[in-house]
């Protein structure tokens, strides 16, 4: 393996560390502050394309350690698409499989995505009347398969374990600190497992107490993929709000254009929670002019065409359908 | 004052627990999402499906007095068997189907407290994917209770008149007609807006985050001095097709001892398909008129 050439033995070998970081790239056309330069860091850049690739592998190592899965134990775990893709490759090209439980109103786009990795898929029915909390009816979903059939299941659960987190501890902060070179004053995430927030937020504070971590949270009502807002923080047991510093709701609508902005402006390619974050770390950068933020990118937009279409009019004003006709 | 008026509709985890063995007992799961059962159940428990099961598919009826007869009968429920409703989302579908079993006079029926997701949480609470050998039994409806249900004449008056506690229980927005069904899910009406005289207290500010009810004293708080219930008054509480009324239902009724209590269960998938009925509609949005 030469790692420096990107030449790997393995699709193992290429996860994520501080000697084989994800990319860190400035905004520039976008940035409302010149003394605040924001830096993007994009996930969509790991082996199955999102930051889960971390928390994903992080959680299978330590089952595989504690010989939990393989030998007809497999793994069952709900998820909105990108967890469940990082873990359906890792557990099928490890020998095991993913029984990934999913909400209905995820996009084709994800679902179909999750097969090809090699998950089997079960997708809930959820059109009959608002769940209490978006996705709980995954998670109790998954539980009731770990518990019923414990033989057959494990649940690696990202909600509440803390290799979740870990793994942020262990990459994600040490790389972002090594990248900035200790001189970031402003870390900016979403909010969905809050694996992320709160593992790098614990790392930065260990070597900067200073540095502001700020979660990004959309507004109620919100359909972008595995995001939590504020009435849902409770199930993601993870949170620590003792190394948050603040949390920015932001009108969910907003993640759409300012994707599309990412996209057109910056030539960054990113997903619909990007662009939320975007507008997150805008805001604080133009209130507070002078600092050095890195926002954490979780994905790219390609799984998330159908979303835009939805959200941003006339981008499929051609009614370009999903097969050409003849 | 700080208890529930009826304690013994309600059952804990912990009870439940200890009558799993119970040949007096038979716990019944009715959910929102109907293959919750098959991926694990409360060990012997039976699945009631509430849209082909508990409804008439034709008319949206309730199903009739022969069929209830005929469901339970299958499923090994006797007049005197000691029914444990439960069920997802906060025993939504659960609440229904206690609201039907005391239409049709079930005498030993009550809700565990939490529904699944109490359970699911419990470490020693066991889980099965085992379905159980079922023993058909007869059983025949001593007395059909209609004083439980508000058909639309009955609503229409209480809207009119304004002599009665009107609970619409669906989101605040519905409520306001800025949508007519929650977001992502089908519209079944042709107008937004709630009934004239209704009063909005959303369904889940009943249960706490894990599924329970809150207790007797935040109930009264939330109901009688913050929303304004009248309970020397009557209650009639509509949602959108009946199921989470029956949850506002059985706290009005059972837990806050209001003695009259019905629940509309055309809702809104009735009222708002009705033509020139009389219908508030705050924000004037969801495509009705004001």
């Amino acid at each position: 393996m030469n790692q420096a050439n990107r030449v790997f033995d393995s699709v193992f070998d290429m996860m994520p560390s501080e000697a084989n970081p994800t990319p860190l790239v400035r905004i520039n056309r976008l940035n409302p502050a010149a003394g605040f330069p924001l830096y993007a860091k994009l996930e969509w850049l790991n082996p199955f394309g999102s930051v889960k690739d971390r928390a994903a592998w992080a959680m299978l190592q330590q089952l595989e350690a504690d010989g939990k899965v393989g030998n007809g134990h497999n793994v069952v775990e709900p998820t909105s698409g990108n967890t469940g893709i990082s873990l359906a490759a890792l557990a099928s090209s490890r020998g095991y499989k993913l029984r990934a439980i999913v909400p209905g109103r995820i996009p084709r786009e994800k679902k179909v995505l999750l097969k090809i990795a090699g998950a089997d898929l079960e997708v809930l029915n959820d059109d009959v009347c608002p769940a209490p909390g978006l996705g709980e009816g995954s998670i109790n979903r998954a539980k009731s398969h770990a518990k019923a059939s414990p033989e057959e299941y494990v649940m690696p659960n990202q909600y509440e374990n803390q290799a979740n987190v870990q793994a942020h501890v262990a990459t994600t902060g040490p790389e972002i600190w090594r990248q900035t070179e200790g001189n970031l004053t402003h870390f900016f995430s979403a909010l969905g497992t809050c694996g992320t927030i709160t593992g790098v937020g614990r790392f930065l504070k260990s070597k900067n107490p200073a540095i502001k971590v700020i979660g990004i949270a959309p507004t109620e009502g919100h359909d972008v993929p595995g995001l939590r807002n504020i009435s849902q923080l409770h199930v993601s047991k993870l949170f620590d709000s003792s190394v948050v510093d603040d949390i920015l709701e932001i009108d969910f609508e907003l993640a759409y254009p300012r994707a599309l902005d990412l996209a057109r402006h910056e030539g960054l390619l990113a997903g619909p929670s990007s662009g939320l974050i975007l507008e997150g770390a805008s805001q604080i950068a133009s209130r507070e002019k002078n600092g050095l933020g890195v926002m954490i990118f979780p994905d790219s937009i390609f799984k998330y065409i159908s979303s835009m279409v939805k959200h941003i009019k006339g981008l499929d004003a051609e009614g370009f359908g999903f097969f050409p006709t003849p | 004052m700080n208890e529930y008026s009826h304690p013994e509709t309600l059952v804990d985890v912990a009870w439940a627990k200890a009558h799993l063995d119970d040949p007096k007992v038979k716990f019944v799961e009715i959910d929102v999402d109907t293959s919750s059962y098959e991926s694990g159940h409360i060990p012997g428990s039976v699945a009631f499906n509430w849209r082909t099961e508990l409804q008439n598919q034709v008319s949206r009826d309730i199903i009739s007095k022969e069929d209830f007869e005929s469901l339970l009968g299958a499923n090994g429920i006797s007049n005197d068997t000691d029914v444990v409703l439960y069920g997802d989302n906060n025993n939504w579908f659960a609440a229904y189907g206690f609201w039907l079993f005391k239409l049709y006079g079930h005498e030993k029926v009550q809700l565990l407290n939490g529904g699944r997701i109490k359970w699911l949480n419990d470490n020693d609470a066991p889980l099965t994917k085992d379905t159980p050998k079922i023993k058909p039994v007869k059983y025949s409806v001593k007395s059909v209770h209609n004083e439980f249900r508000a058909l639309l004449p009955e609503v229409m008056e209480a809207s009119s008149k304004r002599d009665r506690n009107l609970v619409d229980v669906r989101s605040a927005d519905e409520f306001a007609g800025k949508i007519i069904a929650p977001p992502n899910l089908p519209e079944t009406a042709q107008r937004a807006g709630h009934i004239p005289g209704a009063k909005s207290i959303p369904w889940s500010m009943a249960v706490n985050s894990d599924g329970a009810f809150k207790s007797a004293e935040d109930l009264r708080k939330i109901y009688v001095q913050e929303k304004g219930i009248d309970p020397k008054k009557p209650a009639i509480a509509y949602c959108r097709i009946g199921e989470r009324s029956s949850h506002t239902w059985f706290v009005l009724k059972y837990l806050l001892g209001i003695a009259d209590v019905k629940n509309y269960d055309g809702s809104w998938t009735e009222y708002g398909n009705l033509i020139r009925v009389p219908i508030d509609n705050p924000s004037g949005g969801g495509g009705g008129t004001k």
